[in-house]
């Protein structure tokens, strides 16, 4: 049965379109306004021309509340709308990768909210419900759920998969951001946009105001203020950080429910989003050398989708951890991804003397620059200066090398890169997209090569993927090939319905059973081609007919 | 392994040529108008001859770095004259097969034939310097390997 969207929508999309009418109309009718040659009548003018656009609006919400319709069916999520151009879409429900549920301060009030379904298909939101009770959208969220589970098992006859499926979710809390913990963070965080935005604020509007106040301070008070200013704007930023961190992951809760990822947070606006397990990308552990020597981290969940709800506009969707305890952190790790215990093999030793190369080389530049600006202006120290930090260089150097690594494990890959934001990723083989394989002329020259494993993730932090780095050639010539073909292994159990991410029977196999596994998967997959073929003889058919 | 059509080192060669040529016709320009003293009348030559020659050299070496080898589970390739790049891409997560022909192709007789995948970066891997009718098999059989062995749920 096809369901509408809530009534109370209608009052809060014309009020959210229609609000600038009705402020400008206020200051119009208080007399700040006047339209030349209607005299005393401009306000009444005024007053019906406003009051037409009222209405007019509140019609055109009522007809497209009453013109939208969606329906959750067995398959399909089928969504009618639009008031002049109509619309229908039906989006299959394999294919959607998350579910978001946001609702702002008005929004809570009126007990409504803005669910979004999110695909990997385009650069946006595929669909959106504006809006609907908030029962109805956790109801959207457990039903898809449900549904989706249902298709999977109807999909994998084999009997352990519907055994896993079957049932009621249960659901467990993973993690849960306590007060001291969002504290933490917020006082790590530091708005690095403020200081932009104030100084365009400041070149803008006030160059002028400034420029005729610089000529008369003299140059003490003047050094005096602009470190005052200084301070200010850090104190400022890290002001402003702190309290965005804090109302962004005010209360953050994160629940496993049956085979999906639930999390809630904010306090102004709340998000409440679900992903299912079997749509996660990588995950990615990040830390810094201050979170390192306390012991906390944090995590990234990808999927393929986009959210408007994550920060920072064009980071895809993400569920993150801002800052937990590392080892919660690990056994967070565990419960999605049963990655086992992770044994990095760092890159040979020869790496470590490139990196000590190219940081020298940097320290030598430097150097080369305060020669340079010592003929020219005389500095007030000595141009061998920047040679103090040669040992820094060593150190940094080490700790690169250090701080690199790969393993695979037994349906992982796992990654490290970075010193002062160091990444660690964890890819399941299943969802590598492709293999590079690349080596310039410096890695050449030593022997070295760079293996990317390239995933369909949307997190673009730097578009860093997971990367072995600085691996010897020959090893690089090794990760290619296995990295193929455990994606292979991957893809046929995964077909076989037994090692799917999110159907735990399948980890923690011993070898002997993982080999069954492959055998029963290869004569799953001939069958899966069997129907593949069939199907398109099916389709061959009907174009004959046609 | 399949190495690319000779003539696609017309093509590359032809390209660097336009693109020395567009430099030295900057470099040219700068000289009239600007005529900056320190300038000599010759730069626009060494302009043409530099990028041309770099070009060139670049389209030699560049052909004989390319090598592609379409295997029983996945497309291989290898590429790149300071960067050697080699790029496996498994025909589970092909997404869609094109065959393209620029304009610069057309003048040669070659197309590309371009592999999509997911990923989020090389999420398109193009083979250059094929006939069109290679092109377009190399599109077919690609499609139909990648149908047979169709990943159930890639994203």
């Amino acid at each position: 049965m096809p369901r509408s969207l809530s009534p109370l929508s209608i009052p809060y999309r014309a009020f959210q379109r229609g609000g600038g009418i009705v402020v400008f109309l206020a200051f119009a009718l208080s007399g700040g306004f006047s339209i030349p040659g209607v005299g005393p009548a401009g306000p009444l003018i005024l007053l019906v021309v406003g009051l037409l656009a009222v209405v007019a609006l509140v019609g055109f919400e009522i007809a497209y509340v009453r013109r939208f319709s969606y329906e959750l069916g067995e398959e399909t999520l089928d969504i009618d709308s639009g008031v002049l151009s109509r619309r229908s879409r039906e989006i299959p429900l394999r294919r959607i990768q998350n579910v978001d549920i946001s609702r702002n301060v008005v929004q809570r009030v009126l007990g409504i909210a803005l669910v979004s379904f999110e695909t990997a298909g385009g650069g946006e939101t595929e669909a959106q419900l504006k809006f609907v009770t908030f029962e109805e959208a956790k109801r959207l969220q457990r039903e898809l759920a449900r549904l989706k589970r249902e298709g999977s098992a109807e999909a994998s006859e084999d009997g352990e998969g519907t055994e896993a499926v079957a049932g009621k979710p249960e659901s467990t809390e993973l993690f849960a951001l306590d007060r001291s913990e969002l504290a933490i963070l917020g006082a790590l965080s530091i708005d690095l946009r403020v200081p932009g935005i104030l100084f365009l604020l400041v070149s803008t509007i006030g160059s002028t105001v400034v420029s005729t106040y610089l000529d008369t301070v003299p140059g003490f008070a003047l050094a005096v203020l602009a470190a005052v200013l200084v301070l200010g704007l850090a104190f400022v930023s890290w002001v402003v950080g702190a309290a965005a961190s804090i109302i962004e992951y005010y209360d953050f809760r994160l629940v496993r429910s049956g085979d999906e990822l639930q999390y809630e947070r904010g306090l102004l606006q709340r998000y409440d989003g679900s992903i299912p397990f079997d749509k996660i990308q990588t995950l990615t552990i990040a830390d810094n050398p201050l979170k390192r020597h306390f012991g906390y981290a944090s995590l990234y969940i990808e999927t393929a989708g986009y959210a408007p709800g994550s920060s920072g506009g064009g980071r895809g969707s993400e569920a993150a951890i801002p800052l937990a305890k590392r080892d919660h952190v690990l056994e967070l790790v565990e419960e999605l991804e049963p990655v086992g215990d992770v044994d990095l093999e760092r890159p040979p030793r020869v790496a470590r003397r490139r990196y000590l190369v190219r940081y020298l080389l940097v320290v030598g530049v430097f150097t080369g620059i305060a020669y340079g600006a010592n003929a020219l202006f005389a500095l007030p120290f000595p141009p061998w200066t920047p040679l103090l930090l040669a040992p820094l260089a060593i150190l940094f150097a080490h700790a690169t090398w250090r701080n690199r690594g790969h393993w695979l494990g037994d349906h992982h890959v796992v990654t490290r890169n970075g010193v002062l934001r160091r990444e660690t990723k964890i890819v399941p083989y299943y969802r590598i997209q492709t293999i590079i394989d690349s080596r310039n002329v410096f890695q050449r020259r030593l022997g070295l090569a760079t293996v990317t494993a390239d995933t369909a993730g949307s997190l673009s932090l730097g578009g860093q993927d997971a990367a072995a780095v600085d691996v010897s050639s020959a090893r690089a010539d090794e990760l290619r090939e296995e990295l193929e073909a455990r994606l292979g292994r991957a893809v046929d159990a995964y077909r076989a319905g037994r090692a799917g991410i999110g159907f735990e029977d399948a980890y923690g196999v011993d070898s002997l059973q993982s080999e069954a596994v492959e055998i029963d998967s290869e004569d799953d997959s001939e069958g899966d081609r069997d129907d593949i073929d069939s199907a398109s003889e099916s389709v061959e058919s009907r174009e004959e007919d046609a | 392994m399949n190495r690319l059509n000779p003539r696609i080192r017309l093509l590359w060669i032809v390209r660097a040529l336009i693109t020395a040529t567009v430099l030295a016709g900057i470099a040219f320009g700068v000289g009239r108008v600007l005529a900056p003293p320190w300038l000599p009348a010759w730069t626009p030559a060494a302009v043409f001859v530099a990028f041309g020659g770099l070009g060139v050299m670049l389209a030699v070496l560049r052909y004989r770095a390319w090598r592609y080898e379409v295997r029983e589970d996945s497309i291989y390739l290898e590429r790149g004259v300071f960067t050697k790049v080699r790029t496996v891409v498994p025909f589970v997560r092909i997404q869609h097969v094109d065959t393209s022909r620029s304009p610069t192709e057309r003048l040669v007789g070659l197309a590309s034939t371009v592999v999509y995948t997911a990923g989020s970066r090389g999420a398109d891997v193009s083979v250059p310097g094929l006939t069109p009718t290679d092109a377009d098999d190399l599109r077919e059989r690609l499609k139909r390997l990648a149908i047979r062995s169709e990943g159930e749920d890639a994203v």
